[in-house]
């Protein structure tokens, strides 16, 4: 009966000790921004939000000054950009991989597999070219326009299948009756996968809220973005790490949101989904 | 006739635009078959184009044949980084897959194996890293190994009266090996966990009545099932750590001298930091062979068509 206990408790004993590492590095985080002083390094004489005080003063780099909110506000704009542009994108071609038959499909859809397994930001170099040719360099809409990219081959797949959970017959009615394509996709099947319109965006939308390597790259030291500051706060003489960890959380929030979301959508993507990746 | 067709109706209304199949099929694809040619295809190119000249930040274009590759091949003038950053390249993949495809099985097992709402627990933990900015989490490393008392293992260390110890500069590697792995981690975890789940419980139920133990069916039944699964992940991510340098950047920046500096991180340092695109583009070029090899090899091994088939568990 003991052997059976203890035997029983193995599993959890060692995905206790895996863990524990990684749960004191996000604990500490936690303690970290929340703390004022710190005993003994990690536990916090005092609870406050001063380490929070970017949210009310101006944030001074180098010998600039900006605000958290224009950061925050900046990087709103790129992500909803990117979350557009990859919305609107993969919804359209979704579509027809879902329902039209043409020649090349299969290759167009192991295509995407194949650029969603190859990193774009080794492109980065002859991305930065690209851009500056087509004069989209140095602003927010242009980098947004390559970030989304990066996001249409996964995209295209989500799409594809949440348009093949819609029955034919929906559409096929609708065909009779006289609708072309674009009014069956626009009148009928845009309202029917709205909620694989709201996962694509938010996907679309994550990533690039996420994104460090293209606005670091792409857009100049003054335009602002939540990791670039976060990163050129850290690339200081002094790093403060509580204010740094606080600027971090309120970075980290919406997505977390977002990720809460998108978990039950998320699940019906073949790629994360349950039938083993690709 | 003509008359008469141009009275009653418009000889091309909107509606026979879009009704013609080509055109609206041409709507629905045209704008991802423009954006991944824009922005895959020709950045190819324009990689392979680059790499033959010498540009830097004057930014034109003056080709100088083979002289890129023939230095980082180290014929004539040598690049004298490049076998240090071929070692790093070769130690951090070697180092990371390991640590992401058994890290990932062993939490995979063992979080089906403990009651659901624990198991949901532990996952939920090992899924933070790819829950969270890319800065934050190079933030996080940074922080937790940072080489002073003001670092978070070493605040714990002297709080128990340990010296401190340079993690950053005496072992950054595992560091950055380790940081890496459990990015892997938490994509593999959820991989192989969602696959275990497939797995009729007869099959282990039956084992179970016949007196395995826990490690007995882990090896001879969820293993042997999980056999394309973890081929997968090991292709999936073989590509990605040969190709990541986000990270990597963001904790050490490639040091200390060097040591932590990885070819594609090299690459991006050449171009972007030195302003000799010419020469990073040829190290990229070299990368995106590596790459489409890599890839005809795993297209040739799992074939075409079965990536598109939806069943991988074979029972």
């Amino acid at each position: 009966m003991v052997i059976k206990r203890v035997t029983k408790a193995i599993p959890y004993i060692l995905l206790l000790l895996i863990a524990t590492p990684f749960l004191t590095m996000y604990i500490g985080f936690f303690l970290r921004a929340f703390g004022e002083r710190m005993v003994l390094g990690v536990i916090p004489e005092r609870w406050g939000v001063n380490n929070f005080r970017f949210l009310w003063q101006p944030i001074a780099w180098g010998l600039e000054k900006t605000t958290m909110w224009a950061a925050l506000g900046n990087t709103m704009l790129f992500a909803t950009v990117s979350g557009f542009i990859v919305t609107v994108i993969c919804m359209l071609a979704g579509y027809a991989l879902s329902r039209i038959e043409f020649r090349g499909k299969t290759f167009f859809l192991v295509l995407q597999l194949i650029l969603h397994a190859v990193p774009g930001q080794i492109l980065l170099i002859a991305i930065f070219f690209l851009l500056l040719y087509i004069k989209l360099l140095h602003q927010i809409p242009g980098v947004a326009l390559a970030r989304a990219a990066l996001e249409i081959p996964l995209g295209i797949w989500m799409a594809k299948g949440f348009f093949d959970g819609i029955p034919w017959d929906v559409e096929r009615a609708a065909m009779i009756d006289g609708c072309t394509r674009f009014q069956v996709w626009y009148k009928i099947f845009l309202p029917l996968v709205k909620p694989g319109i709201a996962a694509v965006f938010i996907w679309g939308f994550l990533f690039a809220w996420h994104d460090f390597i293209y606005v670091y790259t792409l857009l100049p030291g003054t335009i602002k973005l939540m990791a670039t500051l976060i990163q050129s706060l850290l690339a200081t003489e002094v790093v403060d790490y509580g204010y740094l960890a606080a600027m971090s959380l309120v970075y980290s929030l919406p997505p977390l949101i977002l990720f809460i979301f998108l978990q039950r959508a998320l699940l019906k993507v073949p790629i994360f989904g349950g039938k083993g990746a690709v | 006739m003509a008359g008469e067709a141009g009275q009653s109706r418009p000889p091309l209304s909107m509606r026979k635009i879009l009704g013609n199949r080509r055109i609206s099929l041409s709507i629905f694809i045209g704008p991802s078959v423009g954006l991944v040619f824009l922005f895959y295809f020709i950045p190819v190119i324009l990689t392979f184009l680059i790499a033959f000249t010498d540009m830097d930040r004057t930014l034109t274009w003056r080709f100088t044949g083979f002289d890129n590759f023939s230095r980082l091949l180290g014929i004539g003038v040598r690049d004298p980084i490049i076998p240090r950053v071929l070692l790093n390249t070769i130690i951090y993949t070697l180092g990371a897959l390991p640590v992401t495809i058994i890290g990932g099985l062993f939490i995979a097992i063992l979080s089906m194996r403990v009651r659901a709402g624990v198991g949901l627990f532990f996952r939920t933990v090992f899924f933070i890293p790819r829950a969270i900015p890319p800065v934050v989490y190079g933030f996080l490393w940074a922080w937790a190994f940072e080489g002073t008392r003001y670092g978070l293992f070493n605040a714990i260390r002297a709080a128990l009266g340990l010296p401190i110890v340079q993690w950053l500069i005496h072992y950054p590697m595992v560091v950055v090996i380790l940081a890496n792995g459990l990015l892997g981690i938490s994509m593999a975890m959820l991989v192989f966990s969602s696959a275990i789940a497939t797995i009729p419980q007869e099959l282990t139920r039956a084992a179970e009545v016949d007196g395995a133990s826990a490690t007995q069916i882990a090896r001879y039944i969820i293993l042997p099932l999980l056999k394309w699964p973890i081929l997968t992940m090991t292709a999936w991510h073989l590509m990605s750590f040969l190709n990541s340098y986000v990270y990597i950047m963001l904790i050490t920046g490639g040091g200390p001298y060097y040591a932590t500096e990885v070819w594609s991180l090299y690459a991006y340092h050449v171009a972007f930091t030195q302003y000799r695109y010419g020469y990073g583009a040829s190290l990229t070029a070299l990368l995106v062979v590596v790459n489409v090899i890599l890839l005809l090899l795993v297209l040739r091994a799992f074939g075409m068509q079965r990536m598109l088939a939806r069943g991988k568990i074979e029972v």
